[in-house]
């Protein structure tokens, strides 16, 4: 009774009904891999929920107070208001520390999450026309979820934020002709800055969300256009589309992984601590600690800066500063080879034809392999963000492991990249059969259709 | 006896799931009430998150049809269609600006005016670089402080010691921090600028700026902890190690008749990270 | 008289037992008269703080003397060690061992000095780290006040040194107290994962995030 009213009432006014009846008919390849993306957005949730929270007790303001509240070794201590209401968060507001660490832990996986669900898009061939233009929007959600995470990891205004802070700066200090004058429109001046805290906070609570918030709005309705992809199998084919519907199993179903994905939060929020800002000290711009790290998001940026050799251009009297190369040249190469990936395929395959049916990895040898290599090189990078870390793990001197790594940013990409594409040609060239081969293969029913996973790992 | 069916079992998972779930829940509420605690916090939540999560996954999966059913994806639109479009725009133009090519122009100019007039705001975001980056607050005759204030005196340092220091009164000048290091004056490869094995460096790391604050005795190095470049303290502060490609530029001092450090002029080049112009 | 020549006498005693261990243990790298090898550095101004630094942190003596001296259990029994620092003291002009109070100390300062003094190579936390040249900054979080203010003292390996105009008694008393602190208070927010900050985040978001990620939609979403 009551659904008949409002939908009469609404029907009245918009005319619904034709749409919600579309709506709750409507289909959902749901094999598991597909529910990466989703898991994305009910990250962004959380994070949007907890950050309101947090909004209510921080202050972005680099007022110098005197600390007072109850964690023992900094009381007295000069800081800046920002960093005394982080204080204030983790040990003065009840439930104020979870809600903190719940919020960080959601954004390390938000980011990670992103980047798997792009590979499995990359990897599967799903940007290929005509979803070209999500696959656009998603690499704009990337990047803008890169700043999320940049701006508020610089918040907290303790010392790794501060150092984080300073090498960004330096970044955009080093950009040919305009970098001083970009650098300073920025950041507000010279380091280290008076009122980049405030800045960076609408930029953090209101831009960047704002922005995402907008894109995800129109990857899913673009989603919700062109209905999403499916892997081959039994009717499924190019015309056809084979899944659950939307109304019950799959709203139920996406209920259960919204719930879940909080569980797996709130889980790690509860038992590991995360970004202890109190051990960290508030940030003070001739100190610094071993052992500075930006959040792993950033790791790659940090390996290229830490594996960069000694080399700038000087030239004319003018100088090409060394951090360009590593910190803008190598992620304005990627981001933008990325953007373009969907047209830069076509061309080499001239495949002009509109796709809904997904690749296997292993059938799309050349793609995959240059799609392994890049991870190998990113993830040596990564790898390089941590390498005093390893160097006090394995007990290695520090310099030998940065030129291991050197060698391997080069090398790794080649010998990754010809591997798996003799791996795919072989797989390629099999019957398949039962049974896990590579990754996960499983054959459905006597009629002899399979389909394959590509376990995405990093 | 009668075997309970798969449903039954589902039926008694899924209560078990929500049952816990609503425990947790009023856990999580009692402890609020009685202070907060970070691990039962996140903990609760997440059984309680986890349960109506697990139990809704069984409810779908088990209780409710799974298809697999059958739809359609969109046809590809049918050919000649962008043409139409075009021509409505076409004929739209032709109507209205495409007659009047004055208007349309003197209509471009205005809007392009206003565009560059909203460009100046961008110029409040920040003030001039100037000579800012190229200058500290180091002059002759400086006095050099600890970050706390206090003078230093050329006794205070035992050789090999190391601190971090200020022009007095500037402590607050992030671009003047110096590391000030005693060796053992006959190891420097030039006495120009020290005093009494006493010698003194920007504590700007010349690649990304981060506080070069390591210094390692054994091999009178200073290393920056952000990339690792490292700078032979005993000559000049040259770079050794890591990316960087400049040296520490080196603050001159003396030690003045009371016994204290000074500076005798500023730094002979820009402290910190490199920048486009910054020989000019 | 006579008790002050028994004094003198017990000291001497010291000396000499502190010697004979000395000959046996470290002179082969050290030399006999501790004025070094090629193998070791002259140790005549360690002084009996840098004799029970080395010694009762188990780094010397040392096995390998190519490597950095890391800690590990101590090779003689408190009684020895100081026999040993005894003789150390008498070849030259060292620091004495210090004498360290940590209640004196205020908690807060330390956690100043530290910051600004010892941060930037064995890390915000105490956790310690790679330095370069094949060095590491040792974790703190087993050494004893009195250790880690004759480390300051002496300043071993390619530690700088602190001597008391740079950071005075009640200063390394109070940097003492705040590693203590630091030491004994839990960690608030969870399992600290020894405390090195972002990489072991990152690991943990994606070996158990992801990992449990990919469990629910396995669970939730169809598998075939």
């Amino acid at each position: 009774m009551i659904v008949q009213k409002t939908v009469r009432f609404l029907d009245e006014r918009l005319r619904i009904s034709g749409f919600s009846k579309k709506t709750l008919r409507r289909i959902f390849p749901d094999h598991w891999s597909f529910l990466l993306g989703e898991i994305a957005l009910y990250l962004f949730l959380i994070l949007i929920g907890t950050g309101i929270f947090l909004t209510f007790f921080y202050s972005p303001s680099a007022r110098e107070v005197i600390y007072s509240g109850s964690y023992e070794p900094l009381r007295g201590t000069h800081m800046s208001q920002a960093y005394e209401s982080m204080l204030n968060i983790s040990f003065e507001v009840r439930s104020g520390l979870v809600m903190r660490q719940i919020h960080h832990w959601a954004a390390l996986l938000f980011l990670a999450v992103l980047v798997v669900h792009m590979l499995r898009v990359f990897f599967t061939g799903a940007f290929r026309k005509p979803r070209e233009l999500n696959w656009i929007i998603g690499l704009t959600l990337l990047t803008l979820g890169l700043l999320a995470g940049f701006s508020g990891y610089s918040l907290p205004d303790d010392l790794l934020s501060g150092t984080g802070l300073r090498i960004g700066y330096s970044v955009a200090l080093s950009i040919p002709v305009v970098g001083t004058w970009l650098a300073f429109l920025v950041f507000g001046g010279e380091f280290p800055f008076g009122n980049i805290l405030s800045r960076l906070y609408v930029i953090h609570i209101l831009i960047i969300p704002g922005a995402i918030g907008l894109l995800l709005a129109l990857h899913l309705a673009m989603v919700w256009r062109q209905k999403h992809t499916q892997f081959p199998g039994p009717m499924r084919t190019e015309q056809k589309i084979v899944g659950t519907r939307m109304w019950p199993t799959y709203a139920v179903k996406a209920g259960a992984l919204f719930f879940l994905t909080g569980a797996t939060v709130t889980l790690l929020a509860g038992l590991f601590q995360i970004n202890p800002v109190w051990i960290y000290g508030p940030f003070d711009p001739a100190k610094v600690s071993a052992g500075a790290q930006p959040d792993w998001y950033l790791g790659w940026l940090e390996g290229a800066l830490r594996l960069m050799p000694p080399w700038e251009v000087r030239a004319f009297g003018f100088t090409i500063p060394n951090p360009f190369f590593p910190g803008l040249l190598i992620p304005g190469l990627t981001f933008n080879i990325l953007y373009a990936w969907p047209w830069i395929e076509a061309k080499f395959t001239k495949d002009k034809q509109p796709h809904n049916l997904l690749n296997r990895p292993r059938d799309v040898p050349v793609r995959t392999a240059l799609g392994v290599a890049g991870l190998a090189f990113y993830t040596v990078l990564f790898v390089a963000g941590g390498n005093d870390v390893i160097a006090g793990l394995f007990n290695l001197p520090l310099e030998r492991v940065t030129q291991g790594l050197q060698v391997m940013a080069l090398a790794l990409p080649v010998v990754a990249g010809i591997a798996t594409y003799k791996i795919c040609k072989e797989l390629k060239g099999r019957t398949p059969k039962t049974g896990h081969e590579h990754g996960h293969v499983i054959v459905r029913t006597a009629e002899g259709v399979y389909e394959t996973v590509e376990p995405e790992k990093v | 006896m009668n075997q309970p069916s798969q449903e039954d079992r589902a039926v008694r998972r899924i209560a078990v799931a929500f049952g816990l779930s609503t425990l947790a829940g009023l856990a999580l509420a009692v402890v609020y009430i009685l202070g907060g605690n970070v691990q039962a916090e996140g903990i609760l939540l997440a059984i309680s998150l986890g349960g109506l999560g697990w139990g809704l996954a069984e409810w779908a999966g088990k209780l409710m049809s799974k298809g697999p059913e059958v739809g359609d994806y969109e046809d590809p639109p049918p050919p000649g269609d962008e043409e139409e479009v075009a021509e409505v725009v076409a004929e739209g133009w032709d109507e209205s600006f495409g007659r009047r090519k004055f208007l349309l122009r003197m209509m471009g100019a205005a809007a392009g005016a206003m565009g560059l007039a909203l460009v100046f705001p961008i110029r409040s975001l920040g003030p001039s670089p100037g000579t800012s980056l190229l200058r500290t607050a180091w002059r002759t005759g400086s006095r050099m402080v600890r970050e706390d204030g206090q003078l230093v005196r050329a006794a205070d340092l035992a050789v090999e010691g190391v601190l971090t220091v200020f022009p007095e009164g500037e402590t607050d000048q992030a671009d003047s921090q110096t590391v000030l290091i005693r060796v053992d004056p006959a190891l420097l490869a030039s006495d120009e600028g020290t005093a009494e094995g006493l010698i003194a460096y920007s504590k700007i790391c010349t690649h990304a700026g981060c506080p070069v604050g390591l210094y390692r005795v054994a091999t009178h190095d200073l290393f920056c902890p952000c990339h690792q470049s490292t700078f032979d303290v005993l000559d000049g502060a040259k770079p050794i190690a890591g990316p960087a490609t400049r040296a520490l530029p080196q603050l001159p001092i003396e030690v003045d008749d009371e016994g204290y450090v000074v500076a005798t002029d500023d730094f002979a080049e820009p402290v910190g990270p490199s920048f486009w112009n910054m020989d000019r | 008289m006579s008790s002050l020549a028994g004094v003198a006498s017990a000291v001497t005693a010291e000396v000499q037992e502190g010697e004979a261990l000395f000959q046996n243990a470290c002179s082969s790298c050290h030399g006999p008269d501790g004025r070094g090898t090629d193998l070791g550095p002259p140790i005549l101004d360690a002084g009996a703080a840098g004799a029970d630094f080395m010694l009762s942190t188990g780094r010397m003596p040392l096995d390998d003397p190519h490597r950095q001296p890391i800690r590990k259990p101590p090779a003689f029994n408190s009684e020895q060690i100081s026999q040993i620092a005894a003789y150390v003291a008498s070849l030259g002009d060292g620091p004495e061992i210090p004498d360290v109070d940590v209640d004196e100390g205020e908690v807060a300062l330390g956690q100043q000095l530290y910051s600004e003094n010892c941060a930037a190579c064995h890390s915000s936390a105490g956790a310690g780290g790679a330095v370069g040249a094949g060095l590491e900054a040792p974790a703190l979080n087993r050494s004893t006040p009195v250790e880690v203010v004759e480390a300051m003292r002496i300043g071993p390996g390619a530690m700088p040194v602190f001597q008391e105009e740079t950071l005075s008694k009640h200063d390394a008393d109070s940097i003492a107290s705040y590693l203590v602190y630091l030491r004994e208070v839990p960690d608030p927010g969870g399992l600290g994962m020894r405390r090195i900050g972002p990489i072991a985040e990152g690991a943990v978001a994606w070996i158990a995030g992801i990992g449990l990620f990919v469990l629910i939609c396995r669970f939730v979403g169809e598998k075939e």
